[in-house]
């Protein structure tokens, strides 16, 4: 090390040697006067590189870092320049080649007549502490772009009240809701109400009594329908390991409820299916008496009055005929022919026909929306067009004034062609829109009730899906996707 | 006498009225109200043509068939039901060996039509084309 000043003025060394910092003094000529031990250690200099040396050399190993060399300088300069001390964060390079992150203080040293004879440096390494908390920055980062990532799933959290105090972008995407619209507010927001929704005290019950919370529930989204999700909720721990608050994570359960909601149509279609069979056979049965006699009787002699009769019986069980024909073609698969169709010439063909069901004095206007090109889907284009007629003869029926037709084809996503039915009719009400896929139900005083579910067989034949959204007063869409080959 | 038809269901009213029906188009008719009357009928006596009910009690109609099929290949069997036009039940019938099928949901008037066209093809030799 090397001594500072004169005997009579010496300064107590092995205090600046273990003063935990690096000093520095620089004369006005910013040339090394004075280092401490410290310093020595940090830049792994010598007493004689540093006696009289260049700070460059001992704190940049000469040329080693020149932007940071430049700063160093320019602080260095102002701080003598205004002849006030300065504060800053540099990097210098130690003695193996690293860079250490140092904070400085600079300080003048100012002679009576107000000239700057030195600059007295203090640097506090903290290389370690930054890096530090750079790792918990980048561990922060992380779980961000976790939290982040899990788009399928809501994640917030609260405090002991039940204020929200972080809401995971998951959950604005599923939500609709924004961090700033719900954060500090009352999670009930979310999940207040009644009926499907449990709201934050009946959770906190829960938790008290299972120590957490899992269940089907429903999340409110800031518009629109409820959501179906898996909720789970369990206590959540601060850093200091102590309970803070509660961590919510809810996933998205549409589209499972979705599939099971079409398995179970499925079973019931299926055994509604062997249901009808049966009825249907045991129906003819007696039909083919009945009409069978019938026409042995009009060949005998009757009177007017008798055979008016005989036509009239005839008639009706010729009527109960066609509707058990109805009911067994919808238990039964008739033979399908799968080809390439092309569902724009598919539903142009049919369209003459559908135009017979508007109801007397309506007038419907018809916009056909085809996407041109649209590639074949394998289908059976008798049954398809069946699909397509009953769709635009519901869509007729439903429009008791006058109104529009929307049918669009479009190239939808995942392969699939998708072909919409829109109409500005009646609509139908939210309470029948589980069942109007149903075999014999129907919202029509003269329907049978059996054309939606002969088209749902039959898209689920092709693979595909037929879905609805109605809005009683406003109109229905009725969507179908059918696979391109 | 145009044919000697065994009609076999297992419904009296469905039996007398083809009986009638049959009648009237000069056949001779002997009814059975199962399967096993059926082969036992069949073994006494010899027949143009068997209008066979698929569902009935006891043995089917499809497994009497298979049964005739085992020792008489040459008989006309016509498979009648009240399921209507049924493609897997049509196959299994042409598969066990029918000579043609009829629905009971048809028009009375295209039974008869189609009974004397399928009897018809089967005497010419284009049975189960």
């Amino acid at each position: 090390m090397i001594p500072a000043g004169k005997e009579e003025n010496k300064v107590p060394l092995d205090i600046l040697d273990n003063c935990g910092v690096m000093l520095i003094y620089l004369n006005a000529e910013q040339d090394i006067v004075f280092c401490n031990k410290k310093t020595e250690r940090i830049t792994g200099s010598k007493s004689e590189d540093i006696a009289g040396g260049d700070w460059r050399k001992i704190l940049f190993r000469g040329n080693g870092g020149l932007i940071k060399q430049e700063m160093f300088k320019a602080v260095l300069d102002e701080c003598v320049r205004h002849k006030r001390e300065k504060d800053f964060e540099g990097i210098i390079l130690d003695g193996s080649g690293k860079e250490r992150i140092i904070s400085w203080n600079f300080s003048p040293v100012v002679s009576e007549d107000g000239r700057v004879k030195g600059s007295l440096l203090t640097g506090h390494d903290v290389t370690r502490i930054r890096e530090a908390a750079n790792s918990v920055k980048s561990i922060d980062s992380t779980l961000k772009n976790i939290f982040f990532s899990l788009k399928d799933y809501a994640l917030y959290v609260t405090n002991l009240e039940g204020n929200i105090t972080y809401f995971s972008t998951g959950s604005e995407v599923m939500l609709g809701w924004k961090k700033k619209d719900v954060i500090f507010r009352h999670v009930d927001i979310l999940h207040g109400g009644s009926g499907q929704m449990e709201g934050f005290s009946s959770i906190l019950e829960e938790i008290g009594l299972s120590g957490r919370y899992e269940k089907e529930a429903a999340l409110s989204p800031k518009t629109g329908k409820l959501i179906p999700v898996v909720l789970t909720v369990n206590k959540f721990f601060d850093s200091e390991k102590k309970h803070s608050g509660y961590i919510f994570v809810a996933k998205d359960i549409t589209e499972r409820r979705h599939l099971e909601y079409q398995a179970f149509q499925s079973e019931k279609m299926a055994a509604l299916g062997l249901l009808s069979a049966g009825m249907a056979h045991e129906i003819n049965n007696p039909l083919l008496v009945i009409l069978g006699r019938c026409e042995l009787l009009a060949k005998e002699r009757l009177g007017r009055k008798e055979r008016e009769n005989l036509g009239l019986i005839s008639s009706q069980a010729e009527r109960i005929q066609k509707l058990v024909d109805r009911i067994l073609k919808f238990s039964q698969k008739s033979k399908q022919v799968f080809e390439p169709v092309n569902i724009n010439e598919a539903i142009e063909f049919i369209i003459p026909f559908a135009r017979y069901s508007n109801l007397p004095d309506t007038r419907v206007d018809l916009v056909k929306d085809f996407e041109e090109g649209l590639p074949p889907v394998r289908g059976d284009l008798h049954q398809l067009q069946e699909v397509f007629l009953n769709l635009l003869i519901n869509a007729y029926q439903s429009i008791s004034k006058n109104g529009k037709i929307e049918i669009t084809t479009r190239r939808g996503n995942g392969g699939f062609a998708t072909v919409t039915v829109k109409d500005t009719g009646s609509g139908i009400p939210p309470e029948h829109l589980k069942d109007i896929f149903m075999p014999f139900f129907s919202t029509k005083t003269e329907g049978k009730g059996l054309g939606l579910s002969i088209c749902y067989n039959i898209v689920k034949d092709h693979n595909g899906r037929i879905g609805l959204e109605s809005r009683p007063g406003e109109g229905s869409v009725f969507t179908i996707e059918l696979p391109f080959i | 006498m145009l044919y000697k038809v065994l009609v076999v269901d297992d419904e009296t009213p469905v039996r007398d009225l083809l009986n009638d029906l049959l009648k009237r188009e000069d056949c001779g008719v002997t009814t059975c109200a199962s399967g096993e009357a059926a082969l036992e009928e069949l073994k006494k006596n010899p027949f143009d043509i068997v209008l066979l009910d698929i569902k009935l009690p006891g043995i089917s109609g499809l497994e009497v068939l298979k049964n005739i099929r085992e020792t008489n290949k040459e008989l006309p069997v016509i498979m009648i039901t009240g399921f209507g036009y049924n493609e897997d039940l049509i196959n299994k019938s042409k598969e066990f060996g029918c000579s043609g099928y009829i629905g009971k949901n048809m028009p009375v008037a295209q039974i008869i039509t189609t009974f004397k066209k399928i009897a018809q093809e089967v005497k010419s030799g284009k049975a189960g084309s």
